[in-house]
């Protein structure tokens, strides 16, 4: 019985620690300050964006080959 | 050298398959990125129509059962690359975690090793190709009594596309770009899809009348205003919640992903350090949130799709997806939706985010429990035991510390592995832990593997723009792009 309870309360004390020590982790990490954070945001958008058309460009072309192919 | 091992297997098939050759010398910045960009373009390229079958897919008996799994993949439905990146990815993963943790012995110091471990992972997602296409073409979602010559002819064609592609991730893998080949290749794919799926013109018919709608949700918007078979109130409230195609609330949900995971991507916890040769160096070693990055997100979805196909397999092909048969009372069937989906009923879709939240819900409330805690567990799982055996650990980064000449500020030299064993396991598992909660609550709004698939992208994304940025101010002085890029700065 001692040992069931045991297992039990293991079962349920894993989650609590991991969320326990992610949220001591998270308070010690540096946040990006808002300049920061929009650098970041226009650096990636403008690449993904960029990247995007050119990839859609090429899904263009796609389109009259599969009209001719099927 | 004792009994047989898993490697050796790959031995006879060594010379056979084609390999990319390591770059003789170091290859420059500019060919780097051109290198990058192309193999990531001619993927997108090989997205071709299969020849051979129907366009659209009214005859075929069964549609699309992956169709929330492809987001993560690059995965286009029937075209060459049905499958995407999903056999590389999984058989690198899955063989790599197995090695780590010394379920398959590999010694990572011979080369002979090496090379063999690298064949045996091509072989082996060159096998779930073939699996995955001929579980596909018996299942009838190709159409329904194909002949052997069309048989033939899919097998080589998906097959083929699966070799190319595997060869195309090899290319940057081996130094000729920048970070992980599968990496490159999602990201972009994603990034194709997203500006797809906003802007995206082409017109797609969506009811028997031959009334089409353009795939871009905001293009939608516009054209909806003139539309003939749409009021003008309708089209603007159809423009943000159709279901057949991408509309504007999935999109602004989609790009709210984006933004936060750009966020959770700067967490960062700053280790003070010093040199120990020079006096009065000091610095800060970043440890960041998302330490391995997306791998946690891929990995829990290489088990899903795994689950789906397998269990795809059961019911199609043993149960015929009929209802009343055996498999299909202990496993569900699959209903087609929309004339392009299959959907899986009860049990198998606990394992299926919900296509909608509402009607979710109301029909399918256990997925809302299950879903989420697969991706969760599996999730922090993985990142609990990738953190250990890849190059990233504490003792290896201990072992570069020392290489390098620095030391933490504050703490003896011999310390240094224990007091990285404390940040990084608490730092990997929280990032992944993170990230499975956004990709859960962004797939319960209904994303269909969208929000997955921004996830992965954008997280992609970002790595790759780090290690190009820093790359450009190591070597970069010199290079063509400068005009673009600007002189070498601090990212």
């Amino acid at each position: 019985m001692a040992g069931e309870k045991g297992s039990e309360k293991q079962l349920l004390d894993t989650p609590l620690e991991f969320i326990r020590d992610g949220n001591q982790f998270l308070k010690k990490c540096k946040k990006p300050d808002t300049k920061e954070y929009f650098k970041i945001i226009r650096a990636v958008g403008i690449g993904f964006i960029a990247v995007g058309l050119i990839g859609y460009a090429i899904k263009l072309i796609h389109i009259p080959i599969r009209y001719v192919i099927v | 050298m004792a009994g047989l091992r898993l490697i050796d297997l790959a031995k006879p098939i060594f010379t056979l398959l084609p390999e990319v050759e390591v770059p003789f010398e170091k290859i420059p910045f500019d060919d780097k990125v051109v290198y990058t960009i192309f193999s990531a373009l001619i993927y997108l390229f090989a997205q071709f129509p299969l020849a051979g079958v129907k366009k659209d897919a009214a005859d075929a008996t069964i549609k699309d059962p992956i169709y929330f799994l492809r987001g993560v993949f690059a995965a286009e439905p029937r075209t060459l690359l049905e499958f995407g990146i999903f056999p590389i990815v999984s058989s690198g993963l899955i063989l790599q975690l197995l090695a780590g943790l010394k379920v398959i012995k590999v010694n990572f110091k011979l080369q002979r090793d090496r090379e063999l471990f690298q064949t045996l992972t091509k072989v082996f997602s060159l096998l779930q190709y073939f699996l995955l296409t001929n579980i596909f073409i018996a299942s009838g979602y190709y159409g329904v009594d194909l002949t052997w010559v069309h048989i033939f002819l899919l097998n080589v064609q998906l097959n083929g596309a699966g070799l190319f592609a595997s060869l195309l991730t090899e290319v940057i893998d081996k130094g000729f770009g920048f970070t992980s080949g599968p990496m490159i290749i999602n990201t972009i794919v994603i990034a194709t899809n997203l500006v797809a799926d906003t802007l995206g013109v082409n017109q797609i018919s969506v009811d028997a009348e031959g009334n089409t709608e353009p795939q871009g949700a905001l293009i939608n918007l516009f054209q909806g205003f003139r539309a003939k078979h749409k009021t003008f109130l309708g089209g603007i409230v159809s423009a943000f919640d159709r279901d057949y195609l991408p509309n504007l609330s999935t999109m602004a949900i989609v790009l709210c992903i984006g933004i936060i995971v750009c966020y959770l991507q700067s967490f960062r916890l700053e280790l003070p350090i010093r040199s120990t040769k020079a006096r009065g160096m000091n610095n800060v070693y970043p440890v960041r949130l998302f330490h391995i990055g997306c791998l946690s997100i891929t990995f829990s979805y290489v088990l899903l799709f795994s689950i789906h196909i397998v269990a795809f397999a059961a019911i199609v092909l043993v149960g015929k997806n009929n209802p009343s048969s055996l498999v299909c009372k202990v496993l569900g069937h699959y209903e087609m939706v929309n004339n392009i989906l299959a959907v899986p009923t009860f049990p198998l879709s606990m394992l299926t985010p919900p296509r909608s939240l509402i009607g979710g819900i109301l029909s399918a409330p256990l997925s809302f429990i299950v879903y989420p805690l697969f991706v969760l567990t599996t999730g922090v799982w993985f990142a609990y035991r990738w953190q250990a055996i890849s190059g990233g650990s504490a003792r290896d980064l201990a072992l570069d510390f020392k290489e390098q000449g620095i030391t933490l500020t504050g703490r003896r030299e011999q310390n240094i592995a224990k007091e990285l064993e404390k940040v990084i396991p608490s730092a990997s598992t929280t990032g992944a832990g993170l990230l499975a909660l956004l990709t859960i609550a962004g797939e319960l709004l209904g994303l269909k593997g969208k929000a997955a698939g921004m996830v992965v992208g954008v997280a992609g994304g970002f790595s790759l723009l780090e290690i190009i940025s820093m790359d450009y101010q190591q070597t970069g002085g010199d290079s063509a792009l400068s005009g673009v890029l600007g002189t070498p700065t601090n990212f």
